[in-house]
């Protein structure tokens, strides 16, 4: 009896298309993977050098989002958690208390806290932060400089050309890896 | 090509109508007179508001009847990272920085080099010309030949010398930001007590020092001026450790009387009939009070020390205006350690000495 020979109709063919082209796409991916291991990191977000930014204000001004994707950190290891913040107050406060005629902020970004006498705590409130930097100003001109900026990675476009990179005049807006996203002022990833 | 003479068509053209240059003139006048109404017309910073400027051009500014002393000459120090300034005998001047103790006659003029194997932090010297050299964590005691004679350990960890003081029965202060506290040693090296620590009990708390300047002065009258930078305050103690609270004195304020910003003064010396010379950084200004605290007069101003004014707030720390540090001789010139002008400015007072220009004093 003649063996009847195998018959693929259309269906099986693309079928098993699919199924080659799934199996070659996967090990494709998996290939490219393993080789970006072991290559350089990509340098594909945009930072603020805080040892390089001049606190010009363009950071506020110039980001392609309505609100900035620039705002103040605070380097706590840094900070000398002083009564008299000049990073906090205005340089002739009436009063060392949180009214908002002796607060340098303009749009009352900074939180202080506390901790025990004489000393304070403050904290960024990044919402209402514009990335003006005027406190970066204050807090550097006479204390240590704690108070600086960066950009936001969770609210920056990421775009190919960042605006406020084109628009900063000491050239402080560089690429950095996914791997370290910020450059905190003491180090500490966490600021 | 010959030029053809102009035709009477041409002067038509060129002829100004009067009318069209008044209405100009008019024009300009009045937009002139709406920028001045309108205010300031220059762009703020980053297209910001007015609000959003950070300006200390108005506390630069020094009344000039308050500068009681003047610049009497300009010492050039070849070092690159300026520290510490003392006096010794005959009114030496010594000068620590880098890895370096340089030394010049009350003139100016170079004596010697001596060379450190550490950098140095501050300086005291006394009338044996015995120099006592703080480092991070401990101190070297030199002869006036230049001879290491002791090495002088710290009892805590954490030590940040910044100033040292020497008491008139041989005892010698250090003051130690990292502790908040000044260390009494005898001349043996020995710790033989601790001030301006804080009493826990009596909830005084230590000094506040959110940077690392923290200087200290012995007067005539034996107290120790300790500073508390982040209480702006001059702090007075017995050797033996006793506040004298009623003595302290020192205020915060931009005004010239007070002390400026989060923490000053930065450091502090006396003259001879213990008043107070201090030196401020932020606003970089150099001042004199009474043995009391009552504000006398201003010694260098802001402009002298480089802060020109619509120099803006500089951020960068390469760029910042260091602080400056302080001394005085047996003739009550005050010595200022400028280490932005990398040099020794001397001031005198202005009736003790006729007017005549800086000398500039030259150093090979």
């Amino acid at each position: 009896m003649a063996e009847k020979s195998p018959t693929i109709n259309r269906r099986k063919f693309v079928a098993d298309g699919l199924r080659v082209a799934g199996a070659a796409g996967l090990f494709g991916a998996a290939g490219l993977l393993t080789m970006r291991r072991g290559g350089e990191p990509i340098n594909n977000l945009w930072q603020i050098d805080p040892n390089k930014c001049v606190a010009c204000g363009n950071c506020a001004t110039h980001c392609v989002l309505d609100k900035s994707a620039a705002v103040c950190k605070h380097a706590f290891r840094m900070c000398g958690y002083c009564n008299l913040c000049t990073g906090y107050f205005e340089p002739e406060a009436a009063e060392l208390t949180t009214g908002a005629e002796n607060v340098l902020c303009p749009t009352g970004a900074i939180v202080r806290t506390f901790v025990e006498d004489p000393y304070y705590e403050y904290t960024i409130d990044e919402p209402k932060c514009i990335g003006c930097a005027k406190c970066v100003k204050g807090c550097i001109a006479f204390g240590n400089g704690s108070l600086y900026l960066q950009i936001d990675q969770d609210r920056c476009m990421h775009c190919n050309e960042c605006a406020i990179a084109v628009a900063c005049p000491s050239e402080a807006v560089r690429r950095v890896t996914a791997e370290t996203p910020y450059l905190p002022k003491d180090g500490d990833p966490e600021s | 090509m010959k030029l053809q003479p102009p035709t009477d068509s041409d002067e038509a053209v060129r002829k100004p109508n009067f009318w069209m240059m008044l209405l100009l003139a008019a024009l300009v006048v009045v937009g002139i007179g709406a920028l001045w109404f309108l205010g300031d017309p220059s762009p703020r910073r980053g297209g910001l508001p007015r609000r959003f400027d950070y300006n200390l051009d108005p506390y630069m500014k020094i009344d000039p009847a308050l500068v009681r002393y003047r610049q009497d000459a300009v010492v050039p120090v070849r070092l690159y990272d300026l520290r510490a300034i003392a006096v010794g005998p005959d009114d030496a001047i010594h000068v620590a920085g880098d890895r370096t103790i340089l030394v010049f006659d009350a003139q100016g003029k170079r004596l010697r080099r001596m060379d450190l194997t550490d950098a140095p932090r501050a300086l005291a010297v006394d009338a044996q010309g015995n120099s006592f050299v703080a480092f991070q964590n401990y101190l070297l005691v030199f002869n006036n030949r230049g001879e290491t004679t002791a090495q002088w350990e710290s009892s805590a960890r954490r030590d940040v010398f910044t100033s040292v003081a020497l008491g008139d029965n041989g005892d010698v202060f250090v003051a130690d930001a990292g502790n908040k506290c000044v260390l009494r040693y005898d001349r043996s090296g020995k710790i033989i007590g601790k001030l301006a620590q804080g009493d826990p009990r009596n909830h005084v708390p230590p000094p506040v020092i959110p940077s690392p300047y923290f200087d200290v002065a012995v007067g005539s009258d034996g107290l120790v001026r300790v500073v508390n930078p982040g209480r702006h305050r001059i702090e007075f103690f017995t050797p033996d450790g006793h506040h004298e609270t009623p003595l302290d004195w020192g205020s915060a304020g931009m005004d010239v009387e007070a002390f400026c910003g989060c923490c000053n003064p930065v450091a502090i010396a006396l003259l001879a009939d213990n008043r107070v010379v201090t030196a401020e950084k932020g606003i970089p200004r150099v001042k004199v009070y009474s043995p009391e605290g009552r504000f006398e007069s201003v010694v260098a101003t802001p402009e002298q020390l480089g802060a020109t004014p619509g120099r803006e707030v500089e951020t960068r720390e390469q760029h910042k205006l260091l602080a400056v540090d302080l001394a005085v001789d047996s003739q009550d010139r005050i010595l200022v350690l400028d280490p932005d002008a990398k040099a020794v400015r001397v001031f005198v007072e202005q009736n003790t000495k006729d007017a005549k220009d800086t000398k500039d004093v030259k150093n090979p």
